[in-house]
């Protein structure tokens, strides 16, 4: 019998280490056990689901259909359409997620600000708001006839002002103008970021004739894009998972003429609604995928314009 | 070690989830404990139950609302009062209220089906409600037989509704719902026309004192002369304002694209008689038709910005917001009518191609298929639709009582209905009359919710072209026919 070498390290552990390991496992034993209960094993069945034929009002017996949810994704249209209105909504709503909050942090953090503590408070506190109630509130808000904001376009002579969750032109700018009310939470990530970037960088641009512009350009921006690349993931992920709102504004209907059918609410609908779990679970690793490749295509594209201060 | 052992772990657990989720696919009555004591008689009360508890217990029958309506809180109390006097008269079976709001019931349910543990007793439930769960349903026949239930008392059509789909008999009629022609008399007289026909068969007296037939043409022709613009102008003037009409002649049933004016031209399906096909019967077609040549050429209907408009939505029904001259709608719209004014009336529907159909809604209680104790379910359906509690129930919903002989009461206590000041709710002299009048004309089968495949799926399609359609003008409306028709088939196509 020769002497195991690996096995020395783990002797060589002292009894109170041991005994804080045990511990740090009965702690985290609740998110263990919840991780493996609520999220593994879930996500293991709904693979599981993927090819079979379940569904909740099963009347044929339940099957192995290999491959076919995954084909029947080519051939349903409403996937397509509801992959097209995520789309569309992301292209207008991710540059209004990712720059509002960061305009709004560059002015909060302006050293001319009067008040800007108590601007900060007003900005993040809609972000406290339960959303469902947020989104009932911004609902009254944006109805055309009773609305404040169709009310304030008519003083100002607006005589047809937008039916903005009603009219399929006009429900995504709806939307977005709605999910204003969110950008607290960027907002202070954002401000947290442009308070870490030493003042002394500013002063050297200073020196070297830099103005506003130029300092924005060339010491906020790199210094800042870490915290632009970390909103960016999130806002991304956000929009593919983009479901609450049209849930809550028109019952998962994806009215007006499914206009609002996202693909995250579409998928739902086939758990629930349609009862189809297999089709429904197909799509939700088919979201996943989609999500997880957009974010590696933004994480490879961070080499080039994310500067992280302690690389070489 | 570990990590070795979890990997069989979570697979087991996956399987056991996965099997646990199917274990309602299955689902079949089972072997029932002792047949009903109970002999009903047709109408009649059913009899007290045995006055012995059996051994373990009362069986406990589960009630579950509200899959197609009964969440309103004064129908809630009215439920629960007469479960508490079922269970104070029938200690062998215990009833429990199992409620989840209208808005998640069908999530509810499904699960419940898919987990294995359905409950026994649905209701109040819709016929289009009942197919979205199409195979869930218990065949009655032989519990109507064994209980010598007679059901002459109801019109055959209306028995037959519950027939659908050669699965037996999935229920008794409890609530129906006709359609009528609901209009307003007012707007009729400041035009100088003559009110639709109050009965079926009468013929239309037009302006220039010519006699005829009351059908779509008709109805069309007049409807422009009651729609009417900011300056006075009805929509048959050439200097007519279609962008400013302060009163419309004609709104139809919208609920459904199947009811917006398809239903009403004809009985239909969008299932061929192969069970695999997407067919849109000929009727629904010239129906769809009319009311978009109605919306965007002639302007007598609402268009879809317009419905959606605070003037004239009406809580989701035009003709309630008093600026609307006709509407055809069920009988379950006299619960909102009384927002139109105070004096509105029903008369006869339109025909078309010389025949009239009268959509029928119809709401009642359904045992599941996979009820486990059918007999005792059976009695507490006995108890809800012909028993103590039926009236009850009835008045809570404000359903229409589909047995013949109750009818007529309906509506004197209707008209005898008072509001919180002690004025009548419904105006004097409605014509009630045409309600029953429509029964024989009832599209029964096929029903305009007759049952199709992917049910839910295929209802958010046809909502969407119907959104489609009243937003967008200029549509060529027989290539949008297709595109329905080729998307429902795509979709019950799919294997999924």
């Amino acid at each position: 019998m020769t002497t195991l070498p690996l096995s020395r390290p783990r002797a060589g552990r002292s009894l109170l280490a041991r005994r804080e390991a045990r511990w740090a496992l009965v702690f985290i034993s609740p998110w263990i056990v919840g991780f493996f209960a609520f999220t593994l094993l879930p996500m293991v069945a709904t693979l599981a689901f993927t090819f079979t034929n379940v569904n909740l009002n099963q009347t044929e017996p339940l099957r192995f259909v290999g491959l076919d949810n995954y084909k029947a994704v080519f051939s349903d249209k409403s996937t397509w359409d509801s992959l097209g209105v995520t789309l569309k909504f992301a292209a207008l709503s991710l540059p209004v997620a990712v720059l509002l909050p960061l305009a709004v942090a560059l002015l909060l953090g302006s050293r001319h600000l009067r008040f800007a503590g108590m601007f900060r408070v007003l900005f993040f506190l809609p972000y406290v708001v339960p959303f469902v109630a947020g989104v009932l509130i911004w609902e009254s808000m944006l109805n055309v006839d009773s609305g404040w904001i169709d009310q304030l376009l008519k003083l100002i002579g607006v005589s047809d002002p937008p039916n903005w969750l009603q009219d399929p032109t006009w429900v995504y700018p709806g939307l977005v103008l709605l999910g204003v009310w969110g950008i607290g939470g960027g907002v202070i990530v954002y401000l947290a970021g442009l308070r870490g970037i030493p003042s002394e960088y500013y002063d050297a641009a200073r020196i070297d004739g830099a103005g506003v512009w130029a300092s924005f350009r060339h010491v906020t921006l790199p210094l800042l894009s870490p915290v632009i690349f970390y909103t960016l993931i999130l806002a991304i992920v956000d929009v593919l998972q983009y479901f609450l709102v049209p849930l809550v504004l028109n019952q998962g209907t994806g009215e007006p003429g499914g206009t609002t059918l996202f693909l995250n609410l579409y998928i739902y609908k086939n758990f629930f609604a349609y009862q189809n779990m297999s089709y429904g679970a197909t799509l939700a690793w088919i979201l996943f995928a989609l999500t997880l490749v957009v974010t590696l295509f933004v994480f490879a594209s961070a080499r080039r314009w994310v500067y992280y201060a302690g690389e070489r | 070690m570990h990590a070795r052992l979890s990997r069989p772990g979570i697979l087991f657990a996956a399987i056991a989830l996965l099997a646990s989720a199917c274990g309602g696919s299955a689902a079949s009555p089972s072997a029932s404990s002792a047949p009903s004591s109970e002999a009903s008689a047709s109408v009649a009360p059913p009899s007290t139950g045995p006055a012995t508890v059996p051994p373990g217990g009362p069986i406990q029958i589960r009630w579950f609302c509200c899959l197609g309506g009964g969440d309103d809180p004064s129908q809630q109390k009215v439920f629960k009062q007469v479960i508490a006097d079922f269970n104070a008269s029938h200690p062998n079976i215990k009833v429990v209220f199992d409620y989840t709001a209208y808005s998640g019931a069908r999530d509810a349910f499904a699960t419940r089906v898919a987990s294995g543990n359905p409950p026994d007793i649905v209701g109040p439930l819709g016929v289009g409600g009942a197919n979205a769960f199409e195979g869930q349903w218990l065949d009655l026949s032989q519990h109507i037989q064994t209980n010598n239930i007679d059901l002459s008392g109801f019109d055959q059509g209306v028995i037959n509704l519950y027939k659908a789909g050669g699965q037996g008999q999935l229920g008794i009629p409890f609530a129906i719902y006709p359609s009528e022609l609901y209009y307003q008399p007012d707007m009729f007289d400041a035009a100088s026309l003559e009110p639709p026909p109050a009965n079926y068969g009468d013929q239309y007296k037009m302006p220039d004192g010519s006699m005829v037939d009351w059908n779509y043409d008709t109805v069309r022709q007049i409807a422009m002369q009651l729609t009417v613009d900011k300056a006075g102008k009805n929509a048959t003037d050439s200097a007519f304002n279609p962008k400013q009409i302060v009163q419309y002649g004609f709104e139809p049933q919208r609920d459904d694209l199947r009811t917006m004016g398809a239903a009403y031209f004809a009985a239909g399906k969008f299932l061929a008689d192969d069970g695999k096909t997407a067919q849109i019967p000929d009727a629904w077609a010239a129906a769809w038709k009319w009311v978009y040549k109605g919306m965007w050429t002639d302007h007598f209907i609402l268009t879809g910005p317009a419905y959606n408009s605070q003037t004239f939505n009406g809580g989701g029904y035009a003709f309630n917001s008093g600026h609307v001259a006709m509407q055809e709608n069920f009988l379950w719209n006299v619960c909102c009518v009384t927002d139109a004014g105070g004096n509105w009336n029903l008369a006869a529907l339109p025909s078309y191609n010389g025949k009239v159909t009268a959509p029928l809604n119809a709401d009642t209680f359904r045992i599941t298929k996979g009820t486990k104790h059918p007999d005792e379910a059976f009695t507490v359906l006995q108890y809800l639709v012909l028993g103590a509690a039926h009236t009850k129930l009835l008045n809570s919903i404000s359903g229409f009582p589909a047995l013949k002989a109750e009818q007529a009461d309906y509506f004197t206590q209707l008209q005898q209905q008072k509001d919180d000041k002690g004025k009548l709710i419904y105006p004097p002299d409605v014509n009630w009359n045409v309600v029953t009048q429509a029964i024989p004309f009832a599209d029964i089968d096929p029903n305009s919710e007759n049952a199709m495949p992917k049910y839910n799926k295929s209802l958010d399609i046809l909502a969407k072209y119907l959104t489609r359609w009243t937003s967008n003008p200029g549509l060529n409306m027989d290539n949008e026919l297709n595109n329905l028709k080729q998307e429902l088939q795509t979709t019950w196509n799919a294997a999924s």
